[in-house]
């Protein structure tokens, strides 16, 4: 055998230009590395003199060789929580708690992921940030959008004149880890919501929540489905209603079917990308061949990401997506993840700095990109089961969970935060089950055993393993930025406010989405997006009515209104209390949110009608939807958690999400910005 | 680091940190880019409906 193989060798050895450049390109890399090591030496003296004369730390930065581990956990309850510790099912997080602290987190008014985490990471309150609901709006058009950032088409100058995208952060401040970069520690920040476009600052960066996919939504997946069928099971809606999947009707000839990707959209039509399949004798599996590549799939198993490059003329873009074949007998269904950004050839920025996502996915393969990544919608139209929802969810959190314990092990100084979203994901969707009373209850979720359970479980295990990698002195903090609860009912606020004469609608209403539906000039409140209630005030809204005198006295009738509202259905009340924004917030950006925060009470939200800015439905509504937990009531109800591994000083009593920059610079022996609202936790020293 | 920059003297940069301070602003460079974006929206063009609705298309808290 060694003979052979000797033979071989020398019999087939073949020296091409190849090895020469291989060889070459690696003396390069090393005759770099060499120089550049020389440099830093060198540099030392200068870099230090420097670091003083700016007032920055030295060289290794604030803190010397301190480091903060930060684990987001988005929908962590407090209250579940307790439960699974009690019963010994938390253990990990249960050993925190006792090592350290376990506390509630109070969270932003309203408690919304992106309000919430924009706060953690800035430590102001939201009249600070500029976020205050997923939605904000046009004050001309009064239209509402996305809150976090605007994307823009601007025409660029020059020979070619090309479109460009403009997109821009509207979050206001400043994150805490550009203030500790300022001081040179070095932070590595992974998913952390309301991230993109990433902003620059001494350290690395991934873009989290409200990141779009490559056709510029918040996650749109596809079906293809065999001629025919269309309608049977699947209620998919496109268009004007604003659903997110798209049902597109295939011919299978010998059990051979082609179509297109749809990709971004260049002018009025779509780049797209073709795709063919080739279903097995037995339609057990499938062939699938997208972007030159060949993948086996099977009936309820998802394919790898594949990666899609759409063209049109000379533009291209790269995407990635993973396929599932839901069905192939009787009949052939096969689903498309939204088509997420490539991390490796990113469409528009996803990382700080702009190759770290290369990297990531150099590292570790490709992996989703999208904000919200895990696909709700696909869940709630059907196009998904509970196994297949779940599965694409844990496959995410695994990804998250590969790129953090990477990036915390080359993280020796300075922090690494990262946030996971399964929990909020997986409450959202299943809370039914847990609910009796909710309308879309299942006595069993069957196959999905007890998912929320296992979400815990994982989120603990995650912990525990990251306890497993601390070194004596790092600082852990493990946080959620709200809690959760049941939702089973949609309370319309535009159609109680037109009830209650405050808001008119136009002769020609016809149940219309986008507040089409107001008469602006007799209108003087309205309501869309998650939070609350907004005054239609001159000065602000185009067509404002409202004047500063009155303002203050509707605030109070419409509050009053809202604390006696009833739910015809239990007689109980509906909201808890209402949180006027000149009491609640403060800063440059106040006037820009709600007027009025609604705090309702467990099992009541803002309807779907209402958070589309609609005005047509009833008041009340119950909410028979798969999505079914939500944590969008009163921010008393449902507070975050914080553990750390330290002691820290809760003696002002409950701890707030805001809390954590100040106690973060903290650690690192950085005075609280001045601007900060949050306070500093003391944190007990380490043990010798 | 390369983007286009304004020329403030020195007095006018002080009041305007004083300024960004007491107004809640974490650094005076967010101020002066709020006050200019502010400026300058009147005369831009809004975002259109179709727009607006394509890119929240797939947000879950809106089924």
């Amino acid at each position: 055998m060694s003979a052979s193989l000797y033979l071989c060798a020398h019999a087939l050895a073949y020296v091409g230009p190849g090895a020469g450049f291989a060889f070459l390109g690696s003396f390069l890399v090393l005759l770099v590395a060499l120089v550049l090591a020389v440099l830093s030496v060198l540099l030392l003296p200068l870099r230090i003199a420097v670091a003083a004369l700016t007032g920055r730390a030295g060289v290794l930065g604030a803190g010397g060789s301190k480091r903060v581990v930060i684990v987001g956990l988005d929908g962590l309850d407090p209250g579940y929580l307790r439960g699974m510790m009690a019963d010994g099912t938390a253990r990990n997080l249960a050993s925190l708690a006792e090592a350290g602290v376990f506390s509630d987190l109070r969270t932003t008014c309203p408690a919304i992921s992106p309000v919430a985490w924009s706060s953690f990471a800035t430590g102001v309150n939201p009249g600070k940030h500029n976020i205050f609901d997923f939605l904000g709006r046009d004050l001309r058009t009064c239209i509402p959008e996305l809150s976090s950032c605007r994307i823009r088409t601007a025409r660029r100058s020059g020979l070619l004149r090309r479109a460009r995208a403009e997109i821009s952060l509207l979050r206001g401040s400043q994150p805490f880890w550009k203030v500790l970069g300022d001081k040179g520690v070095f932070s590595t920040v992974l998913r952390v919501p309301i991230t993109f476009p990433p902003e620059k600052f001494r350290g690395l960066s991934l873009a989290g929540m409200c990141v779009p996919d490559l056709r510029g939504t918040q996650g749109s997946f596809t079906l293809y489905e065999e001629a025919g069928t269309r309608g049977e099971a699947v209620e998919t809606r496109e268009g004007p209603e604003g659903g997110s999947g798209v049902c597109v009707p295939v011919a299978l000839r010998n059990g051979r079917m082609s179509s297109r990707l749809s990709g971004p959209a260049v002018g009025a039509r779509a780049m797209d990308a073709p795709f063919s399949v080739r279903l097995d004798s037995d339609r057990r599996g499938a062939r699938l061949r997208v972007g030159g590549e060949t993948v086996r799939l099977r009936v309820g198993e998802y394919s790898p990401w594949m990666r899609v490059k759409f063209r049109r003329g000379l533009r291209t873009a790269a995407g990635i997506c993973r396929f599932l074949l839901v069905s192939a007998d009787p009949v052939f269904r096969l689903y498309v993840t939204p088509i997420n950004i490539d991390p490796e050839r990113p469409a528009m920025p996803l990382s700080h700095p702009p190759y770290y996502s290369a990297y990531l996915a150099k590292l570790h393969g490709p992996f989703a990109t999208l904000g919200l990544a895990e696909d709700t919608w696909g869940l709630s139209s059907g196009a998904l089961d509970d196994a297949s929802f779940l599965r694409q969810t844990i496959d995410i959190h695994e990804e998250r969970r590969r790129m953090f314990f990477d990036a915390l092990r080359r993280t020796r100084r300075g922090m690494c935060c990262c946030v996971f979203d399964m929990l909020d994901r997986v409450q959202h969707m299943f809370y039914r089950d847990m609910d009796e009373e909710h309308p879309a209850h299942r006595p069993s979720s069957g196959a999905a055993g007890d998912p929320v359970r296992e979400a815990y479980r994982r989120a603990d295990e995650l912990v525990g393993d990251v306890m497993k990698e601390l070194r004596k002195g790092d600082l852990l903090v493990v946080l959620s930025d709200h809690g959760f609860g049941t939702f089973r009912c949609g309370v319309n606020l535009n159609r109680w406010l037109e009830e209650c004469g405050w808001l008119k609608t136009r002769p020609d209403a016809s149940g219309e989405d986008c507040l089409r539906d107001v008469d602006w000039e007799r209108t003087k409140a309205y309501s869309f997006g998650l939070a609350g209630i907004y005054l239609n005030r001159k000065g602000r809204e185009r067509r404002g009515v409202v004047d500063e005198e009155e303002a203050l006295s509707l605030k109070r009738e419409i509050a009053r209104g809202l604390l006696d509202l009833r739910d015809a259905q239990t007689n109980e009340p509906v909201v808890s209390r209402v949180y006027d924004s000149r009491e609640t917030y403060s800063g440059p950006y106040r006037d820009a949110g709600p007027d009025l925060v609604v705090g309702f009470l467990r099992g009541y939200r803002i309807s779907w009608e209402t958070a589309r800015g609609r005005v047509a439905g009833d008041v009340l509504t119950r909410n028979a939807k798969p999505w079914s937990g939500d944590h969008c009531m009163d921010p008393a109800l449902v507070p975050g958690v914080l553990l750390s591994n330290r002691k820290l000083d809760l003696t002002r009593g409950t701890p707030h999400i805001m809390d954590i920059a100040p106690t973060v610079l903290g650690f690192f022996g950085i005075s609280r910005p001045a601007y900060m609202d949050g306070l500093l936790l003391a944190i007990e020293e380490a043990a010798a | 680091m390369f983007g286009p920059s304004v020329r403030l003297d020195k007095a006018l940069a002080e009041r305007l940190e004083q300024a960004a301070a007491a107004r809640g602003y974490a650094t005076m460079h967010e101020f002066v880019r709020h006050v200019l974006e502010e400026a300058v929206r009147d005369s831009e063009e809004t975002q259109s409906e179709d727009e607006v609705r394509h890119r929240l298309k797939g947000l879950g808290y809106l089924e």
